[in-house]
């Protein structure tokens, strides 16, 4: 029987997600900045 | 084409390879967690390894593009190959947060510590405090000749501690195992598994890539705005 340790395989997706598209949006959001100036 | 319609230019193709590459993402996560099998000895904490280990073929190889674009500024003396190297290192410590942060998750359960100073975690945020150190001096430095060929010696340092971390797992006794895949011999692991394991890769190359056109232009946009303030006055 394999150990129970789900929480930590979501903890770690979840902050993968938040990093990736945190950083995507930063990203255009910094983009759109230099456009409007 | 003027710096700000290539700048722009560049932000739409790599918008859409991004949301391409995060759509991808999502189907890894599906694949990962619906259709591979859990590891019996490790639980499903093991299935971080399909972002981990991909998440660090992103930032080593995001490191090793700005080194090598290093080398190429500092011999052709292109403005454009300086903008590149710079965005190269600002993707690449974003897939290093994300090394630094699963590593110490997947960590935890498996060998009952977040943290241990061994080689290859060491030296790993050793690189990444480098490159953030990178992105700080670029930050300071206003007249662009100095600020390339400042960032590009480190850039150009930072290439020779890339293949020292793949090889710290031979080199040091270390908690952390020794790759399963990039190895002389045959990948160990179940064929569900690497097939999960490849197309996450896959998905993070195309991701680096989508992340590294917008930061790109991001840098053309600023450049061009520089460029007419000079202009203006």
């Amino acid at each position: 029987m394999p150990p129970e340790n789900t929480g930590f395989m979501v903890a770690a997706y979840v902050i993968v997600a938040v990093i990736v598209v945190g950083y995507a949006v930063s990203l255009l959001l910094r983009i759109r900045e230099q456009r409007r100036r | 084409m003027t710096l700000r319609e290539r700048g722009n230019r560049i932000a739409r193709v790599g918008t859409v390879v991004t949301a391409l590459a995060l759509l991808g993402l999502a189907g890894v996560y599906v694949r990962a967690i619906v259709y591979t099998p859990v590891e019996a000895a490790q639980g499903a904490a093991q299935k971080i390894f399909y972002v981990h280990v991909p998440s660090a073929w992103a930032g080593l190889m995001a490191f090793v593009i700005t080194g090598l674009l290093s080398i190429l500024y500092l011999w052709l003396k292109d403005r454009r190959l300086d903008l590149a190297a710079a965005a190269s290192a600002e993707v690449g410590v974003a897939f290093s947060a994300i090394i630094l942060t699963t590593g110490p998750i997947w960590g935890k359960p498996i060998w009952g510590t977040w943290w241990t100073w061994d080689a290859r975690l060491t030296s790993t945020l050793f690189l990444f405090l480098l490159f953030v150190g990178y992105i700080v001096l670029r930050g300071v430095l206003t007249d662009p000749g100095i600020r390339g060929r400042f960032s590009a010696v480190i850039g150009i340092m930072a290439l020779f501690l890339v293949p020292f971390i793949h090889l710290t797992v031979y080199l040091f006794r270390t908690l952390h195992p020794a790759p399963i895949v990039l190895k002389p011999s045959r990948p160990s692991l179940p064929g569900d598994m690497l097939t999960t394991l490849m197309l996450s890769v896959g998905v993070f190359t195309v991701l680096y890539t989508g992340l590294l056109m917008l930061r790109y232009a991001l840098g053309l946009l600023r450049e061009a705005r520089e460029e007419e303030l000079a202009d203006a006055s």
